[in-house]
């Protein structure tokens, strides 16, 4: 009950930044109500989605500020747990989900103990070669598909099938992952006050005084690591039911990993809105680019040169990202 | 028997060269403490400079070596200036990110050039040929040519940092930035002579692989995990380590051919039926994970 109502409270915030949350939560609710393209309702879910990869990748990487450049293996795991239990056993999509998360925790302690062990750029490159080992294995694995990959065919089901999450319509799973956006930003909210929470800035501002306050470092950087994994993994499950053909080189790509760190990191690390910003400035970004200057204009690849400039852009400027640049604005007024 | 000697071989050849390649990186990783994502697309670019060297003048592939190697030069230190001096104030995701933001938009660069298809030289008077060195061992001239000028290029770029004034400079640096500066070392000069040696370096590397690989513009991140493990296992900032270090990997790389030994002496079904040449560079990974967990300073670090 203590925890609920501290993940309801927001009032550490400015007055005008709940105004603009409940504006922008508000619309995101009657989105499909207004006029859309199909694509701008793709678009839409992606952002959710993105946010919330963004939002799991912000408690170990924001917060704790461990580097974590591996995300994209649990999405793997997600996506491919549900896909072949589903295709495999009929198994609905709300067991193999919490099935899903069990896996991908249980994978992130037997990686994660060695893991953090390192720190830095030796963590940061390190979690992208298990990444990549699990993405070969994946890609010889003849149980999970092999290369192919794996297809969930919508024939067998009924849509809209609520409990395999199989519908006609995006607007279903719109609300769907509106929903798990909503309840992933009630989980930062109590996360960012709990003793966790305050146990992993410490050890961001400096380890050797957490570790000097008693504070169990390599355990609590594992338990986050858990709590960030358990996010990727559920939006990896949904991801299997949307997408409905998975592969290992478009789910577990480093690719991905490398958008989920830069969406917090371009919004802002370590605050509570600042994946979520990222996601809303990015995705539609780079989806809309691909679509005007990709497709439309026959140039390949073009739309991800400009990507990658801003990336380079953005960390040589504004590492703190937006929310940085909010914060320094009322700094600044404030004196 | 003859199957598990030409593995070997064939591991510490493709060896030499990798050595080649993770040669910028440690250099630059020693000197700065900045991870270049980038590090294969240096080398997809030197690819291309000697491919489209080669194929545009006609000369013979291997020669267009200094073209890369300038190229490559003039790439870091234009990198270096016009993007890395600015990542290197901020912290450390910034930097990670930004290095990946330059993979990003070199690789797409090239797509967009390039287009996405391999190409491959065809051309020059050692193509096609090769030796057959005994004991079952055949080596394809091309790859004896790149891995001999590998290593001369190797011990070349060893004795301008260990024999040479401006080298020993750059070593200063790396092992106290801020004593070197006292010395009146500019450390902005070394860091961009770095990058600049960086750049030259893989470059080569790239216009030598070029000789029996083929390019494609994804190519890069390949190699840039290779160049990791290979300058983990060899410790993040030494010269000498990366290449024994090198040898190393590229015997790793050749574990396929190895398990074909194990499986025709062994003779399990089993064995048989693992798809070691997919995971061919799954071991690498590992490699590079094993290696950080076990000893994190590698075999001749002295940076941590």
């Amino acid at each position: 009950m203590e925890a609920l109502s501290s993940a309801l409270d927001f009032s550490d915030f400015p007055r005008l930044d709940m105004i603009i949350a409940g504006v922008l939560g508000g619309l995101l609710v009657i989105f499909p109500a207004t006029p859309h393209s199909a694509f701008a309702m793709a678009t839409m879910i992606q952002f959710l989605m993105f946010s919330l990869y963004g939002m799991g990748w912000n408690t170990i990487g924001g917060y704790g500020g461990q580097v974590d450049l591996g995300k994209a293996q649990y999405v793997g795991i997600g996506a491919f747990t549900t896909a072949v239990l589903m295709v495999r056993w009929d198994v609905p999509f709300w067991v193999s989900m919490p099935i899903g998360v069990c896996f991908a925790v249980i994978w992130s302690f037997i990686i994660g103990y060695p893991l953090f062990r390192l720190k830095g750029h030796y963590f940061a490159i390190a979690t992208i070669a298990t990444s990549l080992v699990l993405k070969d294995i994946f890609e010889v694995w003849d149980f999970v598909g092999a290369a192919c990959g794996i297809e969930i065919s919508p024939i067998k089901y009924n849509p809209p099938d609520f409990l395999h999450l199989i519908f006609k319509e995006d607007i279903y799973y719109y609300y769907v992952i509106l929903g798990f956006f909503f309840l992933g930003i009630l989980y930062v909210n109590w996360f960012r006050k709990s003793r966790l929470g305050f146990q992993l800035r410490s050890i961001k501002d400096n380890e050797e005084v957490a570790k000097s306050l008693g504070i169990n470092v390599h355990w609590a950087k594992i338990k986050t690591y858990a709590i960030a994994t358990s996010f990727v993994s559920v939006v990896g499950s949904f991801h299997a039911c949307y997408i409905k053909n998975i592969e290992p080189e478009d789910t577990m790509s480093l690719d991905i990993s490398i958008l989920i760190a830069l969406m917090a990191m371009l919004g802002g690390a370590g605050s509570l809105w600042g994946p979520i910003i990222g996601a809303g400035v990015l995705i539609p970004l780079k989806s809309y680019l691909k679509e005007w200057l990709g497709a439309r204009a026959g140039l390949i690849g073009i739309d991800l040169i400009v990507y990658g400039a801003i990336i380079m852009l953005v960390s040589a400027v504004e590492p703190r990202g937006i929310w940085g640049i909010v914060e320094k604005v009322r700094r600044r007024k404030r004196n | 028997m003859d199957i598990l000697v030409s593995s070997l071989f064939a591991g510490l050849l493709i060896g030499m060269v990798l050595a080649m390649v993770a040669l910028g990186l440690t250099i630059i990783f020693g000197v700065m403490e900045i991870v270049n994502f980038a590090h294969g697309e240096f080398l997809m670019v030197g690819m291309y400079t000697g491919l489209l060297t080669a194929q545009a003048t006609g000369m013979e592939p291997l020669l267009t070596l200094p073209v890369a190697a300038a190229a490559g030069f003039l790439l870091g230190i234009i990198c270096y200036f016009g993007f890395v001096k600015f990542v290197i104030r901020g912290p450390m995701v910034a930097q990670l990110l930004g290095t990946f933001g330059l993979m990003i938009f070199l690789r797409n660069l090239a797509l967009l050039f390039f287009g996405a298809e391999d190409r491959a030289i065809h051309q020059g008077i050692l193509v096609g040929k090769s030796f057959n060195i005994g004991m079952g061992v055949i080596a394809p001239a091309t790859k004896l040519a790149a891995a001999a000028l590998s290593v001369i290029a190797f011990w070349a770029v060893w004795l301008v940092i260990n024999r040479t004034k401006i080298g020993k400079a750059l070593t200063a640096t790396s092992l106290n930035p801020q004593g070197a500066r006292y010395m009146g070392i500019s450390t902005e000069r070394m860091n961009a002579l770095a990058w600049g040696i960086g750049g030259g370096t893989v470059t080569i590397a790239g216009a030598l692989l070029v000789n029996f690989w083929s390019v494609n513009p994804f190519i890069g991140l390949l190699f840039t995990m290779i160049a990791f493990a290979i300058v983990a296992l060899g410790g993040f900032g030494s010269v000498s380590g990366a290449f024994f270090a090198g040898l190393a990997v590229g015997v790793i790389t050749e574990i396929p051919g190895i398990w074909d030994f194990l499986t025709y002496i062994f003779n399990f079904g089993w064995m048989a039926d693992v798809p070691m040449t997919s995971l061919k560079y799954m071991w690498v990974y590992l490699a590079y994970f094993v290696i950080m967990i076990v000893r994190p300073r590698g075999l001749f670090g002295w940076k941590r």
